[in-house]
């Protein structure tokens, strides 16, 4: 479905890149759900722009690897060409729907105009199709919704509108990036449950990204951990909370405040993450890791398969996870 | 509890008059609640965005002015004592450290700046090693007070709001949201060092989050608002392990567990957050209750005391 080869995102001159994005690759399959998972600043939502040919202008730059749409790589092409190529089926949905709404537009026509310019049809039909992906989206009350401006809406109804608007190109791929950061638990857990009856439904796709590990392991088939720019762990979502082996996802499952209740004290994770382009060589973890050796800090970990579709770019990983 | 209190505070109700779309409304932000705070105590407060909880916060320090009700320090009705002690003893950390640190002043000034209002220093040597003190107690290096915010990632410049709070040295701290911007291994860092400092200091806290497993962390007792009210109130260990409010119930059950065998998605229903302009006329959870019968929409539930909690529901 998407297939993802070694992303490098970069800022600065050609001469003298500086790699917010290094080397990441994964692959999506149909009807999955991946959850990206990393802290703030890791390389996140700039590796989901570059998939979507988002980037900001002027700035950050895909400077080596390939994204493939069912086999084309679409790192090639001009938007348009995405488009008529019918390789224009990935959306998008962002953190804050009220930065992506229109403020002053009825949220009928704005879901409205996203079906012009995918169905190409106007009027009658974009207002009964936007009614169509208010239900689908679980509205309440679709029919009234569509006269409804953005502030009139609660914070998880907005979520629920960039959603329809998304699904408005009939997309094979979603990509939604940290889309329940902004709501409350109690909301999230319902936008979490759409979106994953949605992609049953649909047989959608769905990149994920969140930097929060408990609604990766509701959500997520499958788990990429990102640290620095690189992906440092991927494992089916089992396999990665029964046996963590990268020491830096075990670190982050430590420190949650859920895992930990009764204890007086959280484990933590010391430091900070490593500003971009600032290892030159080595582990980009060493500055932070416990189990750091002599070897960590001049060698590149290699990417290790410890189990059938569990990988860890670490040279010594943890056995066995420990018990949990 | 009341006993020791150094908190009181009785039936606190604030509103706010806001204009929307043409008409004027007037929102109940807080809408009668009681809470005492024992001395050492860390009470947390937790409930859905506008339930009311910031405006608590704020209006124990003086921050936004409360319609009617007391709040007491160590017995002495706070409209009443004076405003400079009440400032130096009870001192609030936000949320967004930006809002307390001055981009353009040293965080040395931010953090000296209670002190050189309230003329605490008597030189500059006192007042270096004051500085130095207050970021030591929070893991910073001194040589951070020579410092800009800019410089300062998340976690430092939350350390440094923390540093500026405890200066004039409190014996209550209102801690809003203190950790919600950070990062979860940065958030860890700045959890355990509040726990140390309560120890060190002696200090009281009132620990304000949406995050129930920050809370769980942290807290001695647990008080759950919805809608300005209180509705549940208990240990932490009573409100995690037993939620009994129909309320607390599905804010326990909405927690994403950080555990693939216990998925919940799809299974449980929390209905849609409530509108301030909309006040239901009995119980104003009754919307989304489960529970709800025909006396939950006409009487308002007050709080009791039922078992080992206080609780406002009909019903349970
Ligand atoms: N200065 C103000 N003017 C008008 N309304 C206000 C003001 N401050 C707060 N409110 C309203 O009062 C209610 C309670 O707000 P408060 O900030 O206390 O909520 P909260 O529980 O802290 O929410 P959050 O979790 O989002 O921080 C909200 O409806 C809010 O919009
Ligand atoms: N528009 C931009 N121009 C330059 N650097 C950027 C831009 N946006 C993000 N960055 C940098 O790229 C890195 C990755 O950022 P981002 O992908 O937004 O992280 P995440 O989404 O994981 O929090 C960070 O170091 C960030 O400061
Ligand atoms: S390669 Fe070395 S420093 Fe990096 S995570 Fe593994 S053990 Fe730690
Ligand atoms: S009083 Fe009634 S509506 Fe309110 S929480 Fe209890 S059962 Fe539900
Ligand atoms: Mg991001
Ligand atoms: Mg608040």
């Amino acid at each position: 479905m998407l297939s993802v080869r070694d992303l490098t995102v970069s800022l600065g001159p050609a001469t003298a890149p500086v790699d917010i994005v290094a080397g990441v690759s994964f692959e999506l399959g149909k009807g999955e759900i991946l959850g990206l998972v990393g802290e703030s600043g890791c390389g996140k939502s700039m590796t989901s722009l570059a998939v979507m040919g988002l980037l900001p202008q002027p700035g950050p730059r895909i400077r080596t690897g390939q994204v493939l749409l069912e086999g084309s790589d679409v790192t090639q092409m001009e938007p348009w060409q995405r488009v008529e190529a019918g390789h224009g089926r990935m959306a998008m949905i962002f953190q804050e729907p009220m930065t992506s709404l229109n403020p002053v537009r009825r949220i009928g026509d704005q879901i409205a105009e996203a079906v012009q310019v995918h169905d190409r049809v106007s009027g009658l039909p974009a207002t009964a199709r936007a009614r169509e992906l208010l239900e689908l989206v679980r509205m309440p009350d679709p029919a009234m919704q569509l006269s409804a401006y953005p502030h009139q809406l609660s914070g998880g109804q907005r979520q629920r509108v960039m959603i329809a608007i998304a699904l408005a190109c009939r997309p094979q791929v979603l990509i939604a990036d940290e889309p329940t950061t902004a709501l409350d638990v109690t909301i999230q857990v319902q936008v979490l449950g759409l979106l994953r009856e949605l992609c049953n439904r649909l047989d959608m796709a769905m990149l994920f990204i969140t930097h929060d590990m408990g609604v990766i392991a509701q959500l997520a088939d499958r788990v990429a951990v990102m640290y620095a720019g690189r992906i440092v762990e991927t494992a089916g979502v089992e396999a990665l909370f029964g046996r963590p082996c990268h020491h830096y996802t075990r670190g982050l499952m430590d420190c949650m405040p859920s895992r930990n209740s009764g204890a007086r004290r959280l484990p933590t994770i010391g430091g900070q993450p490593p500003a971009p382009g600032t290892v030159r060589a080595g582990c980009v973890f060493a500055s932070r890791c416990a189990a750091v050796r002599e070897t960590c800090r001049s060698v590149a970990p290699p990417r290790a398969e410890v189990s059938s579709g569990h990988e860890v770019l670490c040279a010594f990983p943890l056995d066995d996870g420990g018990p949990r | 509890m009341t006993g020791n209190a150094v908190l009181d505070i009785k039936d606190l109700k604030v509103s706010f008059k806001v204009r929307r779309s043409g008409g004027k409304y007037q929102v109940r932000a807080v809408d009668g609640v009681s809470l005492s705070l024992a001395e050492g105590e860390v009470l947390g407060i937790v409930g859905e965005s506008g339930c009311g909880k910031t405006t608590v916060g704020r209006s124990i320090v003086g921050l936004a002015r409360p319609d009617s009700g007391s709040i007491s320090f160590k017995g002495k009705d706070m409209s009443a004592a004076g405003l400079r002690d009440m400032r130096l003893n009870i001192r609030m950390v936000f949320q967004d450290p930006y809002a307390s640190l001055n981009p353009r002043r040293t965080i040395g000034d931010s953090v000296a700046e209670a002190g050189d209002i309230n003329g605490f220093f008597t030189g500059r040597a006192e007042r270096s090693a004051a500085i130095a003190a207050a970021l030591t107690a929070v893991g910073l290096d001194p040589s951070f007070a020579a410092r800009y915010p800019y410089e300062l990632s998340g976690g430092q410049r939350q350390r440094a709001g923390i540093a500026r709070t405890i200066l004039p040295s409190p014996s209550i701290v209102i801690a809003d949201e203190p950790v919600s911007a950070l990062d979860v291994s940065v958030q860890a860092q700045v959890l355990n060092l509040m726990m140390d400092l309560r120890e060190q200091l002696g200090l009281s806290m009132l620990f304000i989050s949406h995050d129930l497993g920050v809370i769980g962390q942290i807290s001695n007792r647990v008080a759950v608002m919805y809608m300005g009210r209180i509705v549940e109130q208990a240990t932490t260990r009573a409100v995690l392990d037993d939620p009994r409010h129909p309320y607390t119930r599905s804010l326990v059950a909405a927690i994403p567990k950080p555990d693939p065998s216990k998925r919940i998605l799809g299974a449980i229903e929390t209905g849609e957050p409530p509108s301030l302009f909309k006040r239901p006329s009995g119980c104003a959870y009754a919307p989304r209750c489960p529970l709800a019968s025909h006396r939950c929409l006409v009487d308002v539930p007050e709080l009791r005391s039922v078992d080992d909690r206080a609780l406002a529901c009909h019903n349970v």
